[in-house]
């Protein structure tokens, strides 16, 4: 009983040293947060600029020749797309002053029209402008339905019932569902989430290691009659609990920004639930518990303070990296024993909850028990490491 | 997670009106994903019972993108006879309200995909009227009870029965020609269960919309105008005047050498002049096709048949949409009841069709023979109501909506110059109706309503002018 309480006092005396100490480093801290508010901002301001542009902001054509053929002019204008007709220019000059295309009728072109000896239209674009693309599919969109039209005129013209022109009628089904494009494009999202997990706890774990080590209050603490583990594990602690609320603040910034996405322009269903929200936070907790542990034994093996923020910058890009390329090769991470592997199988939970679609339950305990005990393994490994002398000798 | 959230909030709507346990259920069993012609995503579909005898009705509904709650807007569609299935297209331009709001499509008993009561009619219409009327006969005495109960009173029990079954509060109603007239009708029996309606090309239920003569006839004057102020179509003259002539001398001759607009070849059946003349009003119906007719009329006038033969072509799909015995059980019941002969006769006085639209329908109800299904006279209702009207609709024109729906306390009228029958999809309509339905109290911005257009006259066999050109100017000359 008394051993117990010691065992307890002891660690927690030791967890609040080492609370305060992550806390209480102002640097760190801010860094954690302006991470995890970075993505999801930068998410949603994306989205709303890509849907802006591609729905509000209209395009500007010149129509070379185009005073002749008021028709055309006023069937290519849209609300997308501005048109000019002007009698001459000089092609290159107005793509320069402004213009997104340049649309050139080739001389005699009403007379060649009605002649039916189809004239020649000069589209000159400039294919490295960012607008160029958007311009042209409007474009192409006005002036498609008015061939259409006069197609189906010259058919009518001469008899011919214009469904003759279509032998046979497509029927798109698509079976996609609102959740499962939204998986498509949120496909990043968690990801970045554990990517802000990385980050958010980096610095902290390197100072408490590393950092100790190099301002020499580790041997202090080793002196101590403290059980190696609990000295890793509230290191440990300490440095999930700045993660963990890094990658809070992060779910908690995209959710509180969904409303702002025009994710319903994108076909896409606002789908995430208020107990899918907490149950995103609850599942990183294992991780970042494994993260942070993992992050301090690397950096207690490094030579220095500096080489262990080089070894962590790679160790938070690799995991994140890896599921990207996992997810882009299409590998099935669906099934059930991938939900047992840390990183990919919160990934899998994260992408789900995302969405709105529901998360197996004994698969979620399932796959935190192994990150947990992944987590104890650590633990224990650091305690073993802590002993050696070698770990302090590096400098 | 979401189960649980499903579970909950079924446990909660269910504490209403409904039958408790339904709603939960629907989500699961009864649905299936599926799809319809015209729109590629995919929808849930229901098969609810109603009646005695084992009916069902074909519901389809395109779920929000959002569940926000807002009132669900259920399609009606036209004809009588016409299936909500069919309108699936429309979701196209509906797309922005689709994000808000569950749209619902109901085919009514013996349309579409609820036992369509077609009589074999999909494939090919007789031109000869007794020909016709026979079949029908045939058909009705096959399944007399069924033709019987067919009726508008049913349709709008029926959709109270769905949106029962589908747990919604109230709903909004867009409907569409004869589409306006059961949700008009559902507006005076259910009042409480309706937010507000959307209607496009009202037929009021005091207006007898089967007189389309004059109405036909006002759209083709306007049409007539309309060619007169376009420099290009103006070169046409007198072309009203020339099919006048045409219809009125439409000889045995022309009808059997008229051109076929799918073989190339002479009609196999001769073109009656009924026939023709219900061409042209269809043609009415869309502009894009009205805009062909004052050239194909003026080479018509020169012996050259085949630009009206190919506008005669563009309907040549259409019939197949129409479930026939429908179609007649209610229009005979509702409408062809309450006509008289002398109305007929003032109706068609001095129109391009006459009495050739009526009498399909006259010589049908003969052998169709229902019992009537009188209307009560409409009582005043105050829900928002947004109609829409095309200027040149053949058959219900901006007139009926102004004048018969008086009772309607709260509307607002859209209209389309120069539009045909059914201007949903055209400018800036889909967005009117989506912010209509958003705040329907509040009157709606029109000014965008001007821009929508006649589409170009056709100017010649090439098609329409894109301008003024040294070859049309001369070609003017002959004209």
């Amino acid at each position: 009983m008394a051993m117990d309480r010691i065992i307890s006092l002891q660690m927690s005396a030791l967890l609040r040293k080492e609370m305060l100490e992550t806390w209480r480093d102002r640097r760190a801290l801010w860094m954690a947060i302006c991470f995890s508010l970075l993505i999801p901002v930068m998410l949603a301001g994306t989205m709303v600029i890509v849907v802006k542009k591609q729905t509000e902001e209209s395009t500007r054509l010149v129509l070379l020749g185009g005073d002749v053929a008021p028709l055309l002019e006023q069937r290519l204008r849209s609300d997308s797309l501005e048109v000019e007709a002007l009698a001459e220019g000089e092609p290159r000059a107005l793509l320069a002053g402004g213009y997104d295309l340049v649309l050139q009728l080739e001389e005699g072109f009403v007379d060649r029209y009605e002649s039916f000896r189809a004239p020649k239209m000069y589209l000159y674009v400039d294919s490295s402008s960012t607008s160029a693309g958007r311009a042209e599919r409007h474009l192409q969109e006005r002036l498609g339905k008015l061939q259409q039209l006069v197609v189906s005129q010259r058919l009518t013209a001469r008899g011919v019932a214009p469904q003759l022109l279509a032998p046979w009628q497509l029927q798109v089904r698509d079976v996609s569902t609102p959740s499962s494009r939204g998986a498509l494009l949120l496909a990043m999202v968690p990801g970045l989430l554990i990517l802000t997990l990385f980050v958010a706890s980096l610095a902290t774990s390197v100072d408490t290691s590393a950092g100790e080590r190099e301002r020499l209050s580790l041997e202090a603490l080793l002196m101590q009659p403290v059980p190696g583990w609990q000295l890793v594990a509230a290191k440990m602690l300490a440095v999930a609990s700045m993660g963990w609320l890094g990658s809070l603040l992060a779910i908690a910034a995209l959710v509180a920004l969904m409303p702002v996405m025009p994710l319903a322009e994108l076909g896409i269903q606002q789908a995430t639930t208020a107990s899918g929200v907490i149950t995103m936070g609850l599942l990183l907790l294992p991780l970042a518990l494994l993260v942070a542990v993992v992050q301090i034994l690397l950096a207690l093996r490094s030579s220095s303070f500096k080489d262990a923020q080089t070894q962590l910058s790679i160790l938070q890009i690799a995991p994140v990296m890896l599921l990207m390329v996992l997810d882009a090769a299409r590998v099935d991470l669906a099934d059930s024993y991938w939900q047992l592997v840390p990183l990919v199988a919160q990934q899998q939970w994260l992408k789900s909850l995302l969405v709105g679609d529901s998360v197996s339950l004994p698969l979620l305990l399932a796959g935190s028990m192994v990150c947990l005990l992944l987590v104890a393994l650590s633990v224990a490994f650091g305690a073993r490491a802590l002993r050696r002398e070698s770990l302090l000798g590096a400098t | 997670m979401v189960w649980m959230r499903r579970l909950l909030l079924g446990a909660v709507l269910s504490v209403g009106p409904g039958l408790p346990g339904l709603v939960a259920a629907q989500d699961e069993l009864a649905s299936r994903a599926c799809h319809l012609d015209g729109w590629s995503d995919a929808l849930r579909c229901f098969r609810v019972a109603v009646g005695a005898d084992d009916s069902e009705l074909a519901v389809m509904v395109a779920p929000a993108v959002n569940d926000s709650e807002r009132e669900p807007l259920y399609l009606l569609a036209g004809g009588p006879g016409q299936a909500a299935s069919d309108l699936a297209p429309l979701l196209n331009a509906f797309r922005k309200i689709n994000r808000e709001r569950d749209i619902v499509m109901v085919d009514r008993r013996g349309a579409g995909l609820s036992g369509a009561f077609r009589c074999g009619f999909e494939r090919e219409m007789p031109a000869d009227l007794q020909q016709f009327s026979r079949r029908l006969a045939d058909c009705y005495l096959q399944r007399p009870d069924f033709a019987e109960s067919l009726s508008s009173r049913q349709t709008v029990e029926d959709l109270e029965r769905v949106r029962m079954f589908l747990g919604h509060g109230r709903i909004a109603l867009w409907g569409g020609s004869w589409g306006t007239r059961t949700a008009l009708l559902y507006q005076q029996w259910y009042p409480e269960s309706l937010s507000a309606l959307v209607l496009d090309a009202v037929a009021p239920i005091d207006t007898k919309v089967f007189l389309t003569a004059t109405a036909a006839e006002r759209a083709l004057q306007q049409l007539e105008r309309d060619c007169a102020r376009d420099p290009v179509c103006a070169r046409f003259g007198d072309w009203k005047g020339q099919l006048a002539k045409m219809l009125n001398g439409w000889s045995a001759e022309q009808a059997a050498s008229f051109p076929d607009p799918l073989t190339g070849g002479p009609v196999t059946e001769p073109l009656a002049r009924w026939v023709l003349a219900n061409a042209i009003r269809g043609a009415l119906y869309d502009p894009v096709a009205a805009a062909q007719i004052p050239y194909a009329v003026h080479q018509a006038g020169r012996g050259n048949y085949l630009p009206l033969s190919g506008i005669t072509g563009l309907f040549q799909n259409h019939a197949d949409s129409m479930a026939m015995g429908l179609t007649f059980s209610v229009a005979c019941a509702e409408e062809l009841n309450r006509i008289g002969a002398d109305e007929v006769a003032a109706d068609s006085e001095g129109s391009f069709l006459g009495s050739a639209f009526f009498d399909l329908f006259r010589s049908g109800c003969e052998a169709w023979p229902v019992s009537s299904k009188p209307y009560a006279a409409p009582a005043p209702r105050e829900h928002p109501v947004l109609l829409i009207s095309g200027s040149a609709d053949p058959i219900t024109p901006p007139y009926y909506a102004e004048q018969q729906l008086g009772y309607l306390s709260h509307r607002q009228h859209l209209v389309v110059a120069g539009g045909g029958h059914i201007n949903s999809r055209r400018g800036c309509i889909p967005e009117l109706i989506s912010r209509f339905l958003e705040m329907p109290g509040e009157p709606l911005e029109q000014a965008c309503v001007a821009d929508i257009h006649r589409p170009p006259f056709m100017a010649d066999a090439f098609g329409p002018a894109l301008g003024v050109s040294a070859v049309s100017v001369e070609r003017g000359d002959q004209l």
